[in-house]
């Protein structure tokens, strides 16, 4: 079990006791919704400037963070190979939360049965949302804002831990800030090729 | 499903080449003349296509629709959305005000979508192979 399990405990038994809530959770758990909002507002930054040397810069940004999303989930895997330390929530061994969790993701989701640590959802929402907020803040902070909302959804519908998501959250941070901060500068000139690649299919 | 995504996609983002091309003033991409109707259109294609999938069925459920393949039909119906838009956008000629699309200095396909603040796609198409066509000459 890990640290803090008790507190799923505490948040699946929120389950059914509000039928509003249940739905607005699993519209938020859902793993196309806020992983396509995410993109398309990294799509309105691609595209959303006039000025040529701003929606340049911001079309390097949204680049490294999308390359961010796909580095960190890389990463996952990786440490899904090494490292499984605790199962979901509806199958430890503890019947209390075990029983609480699966009517949650019975009620809100479903049964997903690959591993749990880092959370996958949570370290790529927070990659991208890291990624982007390195070269705008508003943008940053809304994505910042629906990364966590994904990550509280899969809390509550019972499919996560709370270290779960949060350690998903500390892998997609870390993992942007190395490819924006320390990867992508020092690949140059590759990132510069890729963009005028884009700019000569008029793409960019 | 995966055709569920891909439509879901390629409408919403449409919406947002609509949404964005009126900050950007790519005119290239503009189906309307007025900023405000277009943006109205983007909006109600975003809100009506993720209403249309979210309320067609029941979306939580294992689908094989996951990682890589997700983020591939992703890009493609992205890419199908902007080819769509600019073809579209080339044919109703809305708003655009092609002023022959020979920019001032530089080849035409150096410039990328900052053509389409001055011509639709087509428009630069055909200006910059008419270019090319004089240099030869």
């Amino acid at each position: 079990m890990p640290p803090l399990a008790g507190w799923t405990l505490n948040v699946t038994g929120f389950v059914g006791k509000s039928p509003a809530l249940d739905h607005v959770m699993r519209l938020l758990v859902n793993d196309f919704f806020i992983p396509l909002v995410i993109c398309l507002v990294m799509l309105a930054l691609w595209l959303g400037y006039s000025d040529r040397i701003k929606r340049v810069y911001m079309q390097r940004t949204v680049m490294y963070a999308a390359v961010s999303i796909g580095i960190s989930a890389l990463v996952v895997k990786l440490i899904n190979n090494f490292v499984n330390p605790w199962p979901r929530p509806f199958l430890v061994n503890d019947a209390v939360i075990r029983e609480s969790a699966r009517r949650a993701a019975e009620t809100i989701f479903y049964f997903p049965h690959d591993p749990t640590f880092p959370s996958n959802g949570a370290t790529i929402a927070f990659a991208a949302a890291t990624g982007v907020w390195l070269g705008n803040r508003w943008a940053g902070a809304i994505l910042y804002v629906l990364a966590t909302l994904w990550a509280v959804a899969r809390f509550y519908a019972g499919i996560h831990f709370f270290v779960d998501v949060a350690g998903g959250a500390a892998v997609g941070i870390l993992t942007a800030l190395f490819i924006s901060k320390i990867f992508m500068p020092r690949v140059e000139p590759f990132p510069t090729w890729v963009m005028k690649l884009c700019r000569l299919l008029y793409l960019a | 499903m995966t055709l569920d995504y891909f439509i879901l996609v390629f409408i919403s983002s449409l919406g947002v080449y609509q949404i964005a091309a009126i900050p950007a003033k790519l005119d290239g991409l503009c189906f309307f003349k007025h900023p405000a109707i277009q943006y109205i259109f983007g909006i109600l294609a975003i809100i009506g296509v993720f209403g249309w999938f979210f309320t067609s069925s029941d979306r939580n459920i294992h689908t094989t629709v996951e990682g890589s393949q997700q983020l591939g039909l992703f890009l493609a119906s992205i890419i199908a959305s902007y080819v769509f838009t600019t073809i579209l956008a080339s044919i109703m000629q809305a708003k655009v005000n092609s002023r022959g699309g020979i920019p001032r200095e530089g080849r035409q396909y150096n410039m990328g979508i900052e053509m389409l603040k001055r011509t639709t796609l087509f428009g630069g198409i055909k200006s910059s192979l008419r270019k090319e066509r004089k240099d030869k000459v």
